[in-house]
């Protein structure tokens, strides 16, 4: 027997989340082509029927296994480089133009799609069940309308890591100050159904340069949803230098495998009012490059943690415990969902402590900073 | 079928511990709601609902169901109000253990 605590690394599930997942913007799909999107521990091939619908199938064509990213749109289908089969939005396959008549059994997985606020959304269910629209996220009033500004999409691959790393930072108020250098002043949490909610105000700090939450002028107002496992919004208020502006992030991913997956963040900010367009487009870019960063600020820590099933957490901890058993619905059976999985829960972070510490410590760096650069100076 | 499955009973022990080890049963003062509560310090407070206290609650039946509400993100009003008495009577003991 030891005192010594250990670190559960446990087993990854080996199936992926039941929900509805974001590919990305639904305009860059149109354009008469096939796409290719790694997914689910394969390639997904998308493209737009004649009509402009959006369809999904898995990439590997089951006549000989030719790559369907790599074929050609024709008409409503696409058609495999290899022998031509063509596919339809539905998984059958339409035609087989040397062959007398298709095989019965030619059907192929597909993913059931829908777009919401101009992002392409596909569901996925290791059971196989029909898409459940009422789980999608809503849909923004005026996002999409000369009131906001248009998405700007960033794309970025996670590998080494589950992707449930990334839905941990609902319930970790501390790495707001460590990773992302903001005192978070009011951190609460509410899990619910298929949501899960952070409500956070947080100071940039001072000691650090601008760039993510930091920053001494910059004061956030924050509230993000997950709708469902994969697809946040995140509204905010962003209050810098007493000029407040309304930012909308969207922070969603795709498994690829196991241990990766791909990262999409998009941020659309509403215009000002009496703003020209340039200056506009400056704010736009300014906070889509400062959450840019926040994540990169996040990835350099998945890439070198372990995974832990029994985190060791102090009295200023989120509900971390609470915020997984959340998300453990999605790699269930849905008959094997347990009630606490989904049961509400509410927790409010204790920030007095951790706030008279941060600040006693930025006061230190400020003043160790002001002492070095009075060296300097002599 | 199991997902992140803990390779230990330890950890399945600490599972419980977190959520649901301390929890002090509260009822609402207005309506038949209750809900299980902790505080580990004066401005921690964990609220766990269960189905059928949530299904009891007032302030969530009026605020609607329809998707996209971001108002049913809120807590009950009602049911902090109840809690804070709770508190005040002594009901709910503050402080934590060992960080649960």
């Amino acid at each position: 027997m030891t005192d010594t605590r250990t670190l559960d690394q446990g087993n990854a599930p080996i199936r992926f989340a039941r929900g509805w997942h974001c590919l990305g913007l639904a305009e860059d799909f149109r354009d008469g082509k096939p796409h290719p999107i790694e997914g689910f521990g394969t390639k997904l091939v998308v493209w737009a029927d004649s009509q402009g619908e959006l369809k999904v199938l898995d990439g590997f064509c089951r006549h000989m296994g030719g790559d369907l990213t790599q074929g050609e749109v024709k008409g409503d289908n696409i058609a495999c480089p290899f022998h031509d089969w063509r596919w339809g939005g539905d998984g059958k396959c339409k035609e087989i133009p040397y062959a007398r008549r298709v095989p019965l059994r030619a059907r192929t997985q597909r993913y059931e799609t829908a777009v919401r606020n101009g992002q392409l959304l596909i569901w996925n269910d290791p059971e196989g069940s029909a898409a459940d629209h009422d789980l999608l996220p809503p849909e923004l009033p005026d996002v999409m309308t000369d009131k906001y500004t248009p998405w700007s999409w960033h794309v970025k691959e996670i590998n080494g890591s589950h992707c449930r790393e990334l839905i941990d930072n609902v319930a970790d108020m501390a790495h707001f100050y460590y990773v992302h250098f903001a005192f978070p002043t009011s951190f609460r949490n509410i899990f619910e159904g298929h949501t899960a909610t952070q409500f956070m105000e947080s100071k940039g700090r001072p000691d650090k340069g601008d760039g993510g939450y930091s920053g001494e002028d910059s004061m956030l107002r924050s509230e993000a949803t997950y709708y469902g496992p994969s697809y946040m919004i995140n509204w905010l208020e962003v209050d810098y230098k007493g000029f407040v502006t309304e930012v909308i992030l969207i922070n969603c991913h795709i498994p690829t495998g196991p241990e990766s997956f791909r990262l999409q963040y998009g941020i659309s900010v509403r215009k000002p009012e009496g703003l020209d367009e340039k200056s506009v487009d400056y704010i736009a870019e300014a906070y889509t490059k400062s959450f840019g960063d926040g994540f990169l600020q996040d990835v350099a820590i998945w890439e070198n943690k372990v995974a832990v099933q029994n985190p060791l957490l102090c009295e200023e901890d989120g509900p971390v415990y609470q915020l997984r058993r959340w998300y453990e619905q999605f790699y269930t059976d849905v008959a094997d969902i347990k009630p606490e999985m989904t049961d509400r829960f509410e927790f409010e972070v204790d920030t007095t402590k951790a706030n008279e510490y941060w600040h006693a410590e930025v006061a230190e760096n400020l003043a160790r900073m002001a002492a070095d650069g009075e060296h300097a100076h002599h | 079928m199991a997902s992140f499955v803990p390779s230990s009973a330890e950890t399945v022990e600490d599972q419980r511990l977190y959520t649901e080890e301390r929890l002090v049963e509260v009822a609402c003062l207005d309506c038949l709601a209750s809900v299980r509560v902790k505080k580990n310090s004066e401005h921690q407070t964990s609220v766990q609902w269960s189905t059928e206290g949530r299904s009891h609650c007032q302030e969530f039946q009026r605020r609607g169901t329809g998707p996209g509400r971001r108002d049913l993100h809120k807590p009950c009003p009602r049911m902090m109000a109840s809690i804070d008495d709770a508190v005040r009577a002594g009901d709910v003991p503050i402080g934590a253990y060992d960080g649960y």
